[in-house]
């Protein structure tokens, strides 16, 4: 293994984090009197974990599952898409939890407390369906069902789990500060989701690089123990107990009404749509880079998990810069957006490049790049949409970002998988990297799309008419519609 | 102690609310213990012991 370009790998991406961490204290003024930011840090601990599932599923154990344990690429990527089943599910999450009835007059913990146990369920079982399905020790003879259904299990809980915990949490961030930071705590919680996948991409790289079915049953055990510690750890006294919301006559709103008046919204749905091909365009390569890296470029686990701790980097580049410019330069969201696109384009032509040219170093760079844009586009858009919200439907909102972005990058991942093996199994399109081209093509051919259908929504700026609704006199006490406010 | 009725000993919780904390420990324990089950079943399979 190269051992030069792996340090340098660690040393930059470290060196990197640190010089971001100061850009990040504007993120501070969220905190009010009332919610003091260590506690919102310590709130934001459950986008750690988070981002641990999402690194140990995208990146681990689809690297693991194909190059060690053998199985099928097609069934890994359907595997991992599993999760975003539950992806629509979200923005019915979202406001599920914001109408929910209790006698405690609590709205997100026992969602959060169901969210965390599924996921540590999901990984309690995990590393056994995964042995059970590649067939270790015994369970050669075992029938097949029970590794595939196993397996499917664990990564049915983990995602559902992944889902409600981040909808919800996300939700709860936002109730704890006033409306006019919501969009900067939202931002504080995504930074914090990536320096979640940061780290623990480099720890289940350092854990993994000598890999054994019981190292591999310990990394994900491991992972289950500290997920519920870490959940436990930022739910703990968050939510205050509200008589009067217990005793409150239950709100009548169909999810259905709910969600027509959220997308009846001028461009919202062009907005959501944009949303869908950009995620789609940047996420497709997700589950491929890995095996890419390792199987056409020779990479060991160790330096192809840091692959997607690059990828996290760049994000966090880019939603140091996306923060910068749309708070203190005042550019539009979807200006934003449309730039992260517009980066995204050439970073995947770099990335066939390097298949073509075999340097390991302009993969590196065209990882970057594409999670540079990545970050831009994900902070634009997200914000885009948060204007475009009424305020007493941003759960909603947040929950419908969520759905379309979840479930566009889950059927990317899958399509991208398909489209590999597909090509695999053609007959002269196995070697080397002729399987993975016409994907990194196809998301190419994506971004451009969303470029295409986000340019009118720059000139039409769907947030200059919203910004009126942002900037309501926070005291008050009925929404743009009548509705009352649903902040405690 | 208290004046309310409503209010059950020793936590000062209301029954309602009592009930609906213990319907969460039973959700926990119905949930985690079902993923005790399957975890082993899955163990006896890949490694089988007593056998």
């Amino acid at each position: 293994m190269d051992v030069s370009t792996m340090f340098d790998y660690k040393r930059f991406a470290l060196g990197r984090l640190a010089a971001i961490a100061p850009q990040y204290l504007p993120f501070a003024d969220a905190a009010s009197d009332e919610v003091p930011l260590s506690r919102l840090l310590r709130l934001s601990l459950f986008q750690i974990t988070v981002g641990m599932a999402l690194v140990l599923m995208v990146g681990t154990l689809n690297r693991v599952m194909i190059v060690e344990l053998q199985v099928p690429a097609t069934l890994v990527a359907l595997m991992l898409a599993l999760p975003l089943v539950f992806a629509p599910f979200r923005a019915l999450i979202g406001f599920k939890s914001d109408t929910f009835r209790s006698a405690l007059g609590l709205r997100r913990l026992p969602w959060i407390f169901k969210g965390t146990m599924y996921q540590f369920g999901g990984f309690a079982i995990m590393p056994f369906a995964l042995l059970v399905l590649s067939g270790y020790g015994e369970a050669v003879d075992a029938p097949r069902w029970i590794g595939l259904t196993a397996a499917a299990l664990s990564f049915l809980l983990v995602g559902a789990g992944m889902h409600i915990v981040q909808t919800v949490g996300l939700a709860l961030a936002t109730d704890l500060v006033p409306p006019e930071d919501q969009p900067k705590v939202v931002g504080l919680m995504y930074v914090m989701l990536l320096v979640g996948m940061i780290l623990s991409a480099l720890i289940y790289g350092a854990l993994l690089s000598t890999y054994t079915p019981g190292r591999l049953i310990q990394v994900i055990q491991g992972t289950a123990v500290v997920t519920i510690f870490l959940n436990g750890l930022a739910m703990w006294k968050q939510e205050a107990r509200n008589r009067s919301r217990a005793l409150a006559p239950r709100s009548e709103i169909a999810f259905s009404t709910a969600l027509r008046r959220l997308s009846a919204r001028p461009g919202m749905l062009r907005l959501l749509a944009v949303i869908a091909l950009g995620t789609a365009g940047f996420g497709m390569a997700d589950v491929l880079l890995e095996p890419f890296g390792g199987q056409v470029l020779q990479m060991t686990v160790a330096q192809t998990t840091r692959l997607t701790v690059v990828l996290a980097c760049g994000s966090l580049v880019g939603f140091a810069l996306a923060s910068r410019w749309l708070g203190r330069d005042g550019l539009q969201p979807m200006t934003v957006a449309t730039l992260g696109a517009f980066v995204g384009v050439p970073a995947f032509l770099m990335v066939m490049a390097s298949a073509v040219l075999l340097t390991v170093p302009l993969l590196i760079a065209a990882t970057l790049i594409a999670g540079f844009g990545a970050g831009l586009f994900g902070h634009g858009t997200l914000t885009a949409t948060m204007r475009a919200a009424p305020r007493d439907q941003i759960g909603l909102a947040l929950g419908a970002w969520g759905a379309v972005q979840t479930t566009a990058a889950g059927a990317a991942i899958a399509l991208g998988g398909v489209i590999r093996d597909v090509m695999l199994l053609a007959p002269d399109g196995a070697q080397g990297a002729a399987p993975y081209l016409p994907v990194f093509g196809l998301e190419v051919g994506l971004l451009l799309l969303a470029l295409i259908l986000a340019l009118p929504l720059r000139r039409q700026d769907i947030d200059t008419g919203l910004r009126t609704t942002t900037s309501l006199p926070t005291g008050s006490p009925a929404g743009p519609d009548g509705l009352a406010d649903t902040r405690p | 102690m208290s004046n309310d009725p409503d209010k059950v000993w020793p936590t000062g919780l209301t029954l309602r609310e009592a009930e609906e904390v213990h319907s969460y420990l039973i959700d926990g324990t119905r949930v985690f213990g079902a993923i005790a089950l399957l975890a082993h079943i899955l163990v006896a399979v890949t490694t089988p012991w007593l056998g």
